[in-house]
């Protein structure tokens, strides 16, 4: 097996049968409960006009973006993203106020709500399977998947294998890869036959959502200095106006006595 | 017969007190439970609703309700304006309860609560929340600096307090640098949400719009806080201060006012005032109570020069700019209505605090109450009163219940 430099999935949700056989895997794999996997199969219903009626299944699984939000939030840096694709989630130094969660444009991030002090609340979701990926398989749901909706591979060659497959049956998909370029680009790619939004996925800029905050966050402490030398230079003019009057005040006084 | 029973004096406490002591009696056994069987055992939270009641009104409402202390702290140690002193030490008590408040819920919110000193050596730069952690540790130490000379001649330590006294100037500082920092951060934490809150709220000048309520925040709490605080303490009410400071208000939110419309008007987002249903009219709520209403009730010279008029248009203030904390950081988020995101997969899509998260906050909000209370009655918080008015009757809050034996 050749080696992987930006690991990803590709989901086609044309081929998903709602077998749900990806929650399983997952959650042997990984020794979850099943009610908190780290993937969840939705069944969308029957979408479209008589006779041209569709069904939609979508995967939702954590999108590892190139420009991760959870990472961008997260206060104490418990969250860093690989070089090879991954974003990775370090239990030991999350404090748990669930700010990624709120970030997260994909609702991925899960809390341990049913956790207390002793067991330790903490946050869940998928680790792109290190156990497998950097030992030559393939993550576990991908590998159990029968009809293989979802895939793994390489980055560039899923999305290159993407759009051969719209241009092969250019009737059957929507000309699109969804996450080639969504926030900045993420390494969960979806192609669809129906549109993106039906599947809850959200509508998101090229650019990283996180792109404003860190702007603002890059001026702070620009912003705070100059602001402190401001007040400082008012606290001391005002002083010096204050003294001046005062001294003039005295002088006056005396004066008149 | 008559029932004759005497309590010692120390145990007789007041109505008021009784109560605040059963609301936090309530929170602290709901906050056992959290700790014992997680944050879910006891609210709504949900992976779809993180945040809920405790982050909207203990961050969100807390922090912004103490904004009067620096403002006080500006005005008299920066711009010595001294004659607004009287109104110095009761807002810096409020905001170092406020934010002691906020610190409080935060350990009830977080899931690590004894991680919460993370934030002090693990930095990530990029995170709105670390700067917000950052400021309100800094700024609690801050505002205890500058508490402490009440509490030091309360105790009768002149010396020291005059000692802090002499150094205050770049605490002062420090302390108007913080607050403009974390006010406006609190905006900022939501700038990370184009795509869940609703775009009559989402915009990139969310901090500047913060900061700006926050100031009419401030002002409007420190006419609350003073006119409550003369009522149940029996003492005089500043009421030329506080009619100067209710002149500032108008201005102060008619800046807010043309931010906000300006902003929208720009991003192109004007249409939304009328199209989005509920989000509309919570909009409509949160300007028309918080902003335009005390503009042209604080114009009314009449309304800022009578206590009952000061009190009036204080609530109303409050009530709208809280509505609007709200709004942003709740009721605005991950709406169904112009459908930017759709959380069909997650389970519990619609979120409503129950009556433990609730009684949490009252608690922990009682505590406060309680801390002022007993901080006016021990220190010499409204000190300046005492020696501008030597005929000032003398506090009796906490015992408030007369006794046969007083007399």
């Amino acid at each position: 097996m050749t080696e992987i430099k930006h690991h990803a999935y590709l989901f086609d949700a044309t081929r998903c049968i709602d077998c749900r056989a990806c929650m399983v895997a997952c959650s042997v794999e990984n020794n979850i409960e099943m009610d908190k996997t780290r993937i969840w199969v939705a069944g969308l219903g029957v979408t479209g006009e008589f006779p041209n009626l569709q069904r939609g299944t979508m995967v939702y699984h954590c999108m590892h973006c190139e420009h991760p939000d959870c990472m961008s939030a997260c206060p104490v840096g418990a969250y860093t993203k690989a070089e090879d694709g991954p974003v990775i989630y370090n239990p030991d130094l999350c404090i748990g106020c669930r700010y990624c969660m709120n970030a997260c444009p994909f609702g991925v991030p899960h809390f341990d709500y049913d956790k207390g002090l002793i067991e330790g609340a903490f946050i869940d979701k998928c680790t792109f399977c290190p156990q497998r990926i950097y030992n030559g398989q393939e993550p576990a749901c991908v590998e159990t998947c029968p009809t293989d909706a979802l895939e793994y591979g390489e980055r560039d060659e899923l999305i290159a294998k993407a759009h051969a497959r719209i241009a092969a049956h250019p009737d059957r998909y929507i000309n699109h890869v969804y996450g080639e370029h969504e926030n900045g680009g993420t390494s969960y790619l979806i192609l669809s036959h129906v549109p993106f939004k039906d599947l809850g996925l959200p509508e998101l800029p090229e650019e990283p959502i996180n792109e404003v905050s860190e702007t603002v966050m890059e001026m702070t402490i620009p912003f705070a200095l100059s602001w402190g030398a401001v007040l400082t230079a008012v606290t001391v003019g005002v002083a010096a106006y204050d003294n001046k009057k005062k001294a003039a005040e005295e002088k006056k006084a005396e004066e008149s006595k | 017969m008559k029932l004759n029973i005497t309590l010692p004096k120390y145990l007789r406490i007041g109505l008021l007190p009784s109560i605040l002591l059963a609301l936090m009696g309530i929170a602290f056994v709901v906050a056992m439970m959290r700790y014992a069987f997680g944050i879910g055992a006891i609210s709504d939270l949900s992976y779809a609703y993180p945040w809920g009641f405790w982050i909207s009104f203990d961050l969100f409402t807390g922090v912004v309700i103490s904004s009067g202390g620096f403002l006080m702290a500006g005005t008299v140690y920066i711009l010595r304006i001294k004659e607004f002193e009287p109104l110095l030490r009761p807002s810096v008590l409020t905001a170092f309860l406020g934010y002691m408040m906020v610190a409080i819920a935060l350990l009830v919110d977080l899931g690590q609560p004894l991680r919460i000193w993370y934030m002090m050596i693990h930095w990530n730069g990029t995170s709105v929340l670390l700067e917000i952690g950052i400021c309100v540790m800094l700024y609690l130490t801050v505002l205890a600096i500058e508490f402490a000379p009440v509490v030091l001649e309360g105790v009768k330590l002149q010396k020291w307090a005059h000692l802090i006294h002499k150094f205050i100037m770049p605490f002062v500082i420090l302390g108007v640098v913080l607050s403009t920092l974390h006010q406006s951060s609190l905006g900022s934490l939501l700038l990370i949400q184009p795509t869940k809150l609703h775009p009559l709220w989402w915009t990139s000048i969310l901090p500047i719009l913060f900061f700006t309520s926050a100031i009419s925040v401030g002002i409007s709490m420190i006419i609350l806080e003073s006119s409550l605080s003369s009522r149940y303490f029996q003492r005089g009410l500043e009421t030329h201060l506080l009619a100067k400071l209710a002149k500032a208000l108008p201005i102060t939110l008619g800046v807010y006012l043309v931010i906000k419309f300006v902003d929208l008007a720009v991003a192109g987002d004007l249409h939304y005032l009328f199209t989005s249903g509920i989000m509309s009219v919570l909009f409509w709520a949160e300007i028309v109570i918080g902003v335009i209403t005390p503009m042209i009730w604080f114009s009314i010279k009449k309304n800022r020069e009578s206590a009952s008029g000061l009190l009036t248009g204080a609530v109303i203030t409050l009530l709208g700019l809280i509505l609007n904390r709200f709004n942003v950081s709740w009721f605005g988020v991950k709406h169904p209505d112009p459908l930017t995101y759709i959380p069909t997969f997650m389970g519990n899509v619609d979120y409503f605090p129950t009556f433990p998260e609730v009684a949490v906050s009252i608690g922990i909000f009682s505590a406060g109450i309680m801390a002022f209370g007993l901080a006016a009655k021990y220190f010499p918080v409204f000190e300046a009163e005492h020696e501008t008015e030597e005929a000032h009757q003398p506090a009796h809050g906490f015992q408030s219940v007369p006794t046969p034996g007083d007399d």
